[in-house]
């Protein structure tokens, strides 16, 4: 479970383009440099709860799940089990998507299966708390047929995925 | 029970390590959510649609994309859009680009899944996003 230099080092020239712009903003139109730095402000307040659940997760994983039993239920071979558990962690999954890639580059990196990781990926569209709203803007037909496909859709992506990507592709 | 908790400690100095080393690019990322919820609009994403169903549907999956924010948002902004008359493929194409693809999120995907993984998986989810908008569609026709 460790980060490569190569990737230390593009986070800290991209956040160093990020603090570019914003002082490109600051320096042309401070009021919304301004805006957009409270709600960045505002979205690390929200995602620090998300943050705990992530790290107490890897911790978990690196202390005492087994390589092998990751790869016997989340491998190449583990059939229905792993879709089951692809789409059902997707589905329970809060908060962006990106706080989630270094548990999913970390179970990648143990052997778990490209298609999974690509299907946990498209089933996170499925939110769980959102579903009342979405059916009072749209109506319950809508958000059962949309739900029902975007799970579809994402086991069929997984698939796909599973042919197109060689195992531990990191070209 | 000592030995447990070495593990446990050991564990979570390694944990603690990596998200340490991934603070730069987190945020990173949270800093362009900042400035892509201030500079890309709703009117911004009013402006784009022109009423064509076929053209809607490409550009509700491409303004999805470039959003970004609480799943929500996309409904609010997705209701106005029908609300205007906007064809509900466009409408759904957009509020699925919405959660399943992010540009933001692309660099730091990118640095740690690989090129062909990023590349492979937003294609599938920029399809997907378009086909079951449509199959979303005619099921609902079909069936009311």
């Amino acid at each position: 479970m460790t980060v490569s230099e190569r990737e230390k080092s593009f986070g800290r020239i991209l956040l160093l383009i990020v603090i570019s712009l914003y002082l490109l903003a600051a320096l042309f139109d401070p009021a919304s440099a301004g805006q957009a730095l409270m709600k960045s402000l505002s979205v690390l307040k929200n995602i620090a709860p998300v943050l705990l659940i992530v790290l107490f997760l890897m911790t978990l994983l690196s202390a005492y799940i087994q390589p092998q039993k990751i790869f016997h239920y989340l491998g190449r071979k583990s059939g229905l089990k792993g879709w089951g558990i692809a789409l059902g962690g997707g589905v329970l999954s809060h908060g962006p998507g990106y706080l989630w890639y270094p548990i999913l580059s970390d179970l990648r990196a143990r052997g778990v299966n490209e298609g999974l990781i690509v299907a946990f990926f498209y089933a996170r569209s499925v939110k769980v708390p959102w579903l009342p709203m979405m059916a009072s803007y749209f109506g319950i037909a809508f958000t059962v047929i949309l739900t029902f496909y975007i799970l579809l859709a994402a086991v069929i992506q997984g698939k796909i995925a599973e042919k197109i990507i060689p195992p531990q592709s990191t070209i | 029970m000592k030995r447990e908790k070495n593990t446990w400690t050991r564990a979570l100095k390694a944990a603690l390590g990596t998200l340490y080393s991934m603070t730069p690019m987190l945020l990173a990322v949270i800093g362009l959510v900042g400035l892509f919820q201030t500079y890309i609009t709703p009117e911004m994403i009013h402006s784009f649609f022109t009423g064509s169903a076929l053209y809607d549907t490409l550009i509700g999956t491409v303004t999805g994309a470039i959003s970004v924010g609480q799943p929500f948002i996309s409904y609010i902004i997705g209701g106005g859009l029908s609300q205007q008359g906007l064809s509900l493929y466009a409408v759904t194409a957009f509020i699925l680009s919405f959660v399943t693809l992010g540009v933001v999120q692309l660099p730091m995907e990118y640095t740690l899944f690989g090129m062909r993984f990023t590349l492979v998986r937003n294609l599938l989810s920029f399809l997907f996003s378009i086909l079951v908008s449509v199959m979303t569609v005619w099921t609902l026709e079909v069936l009311l």
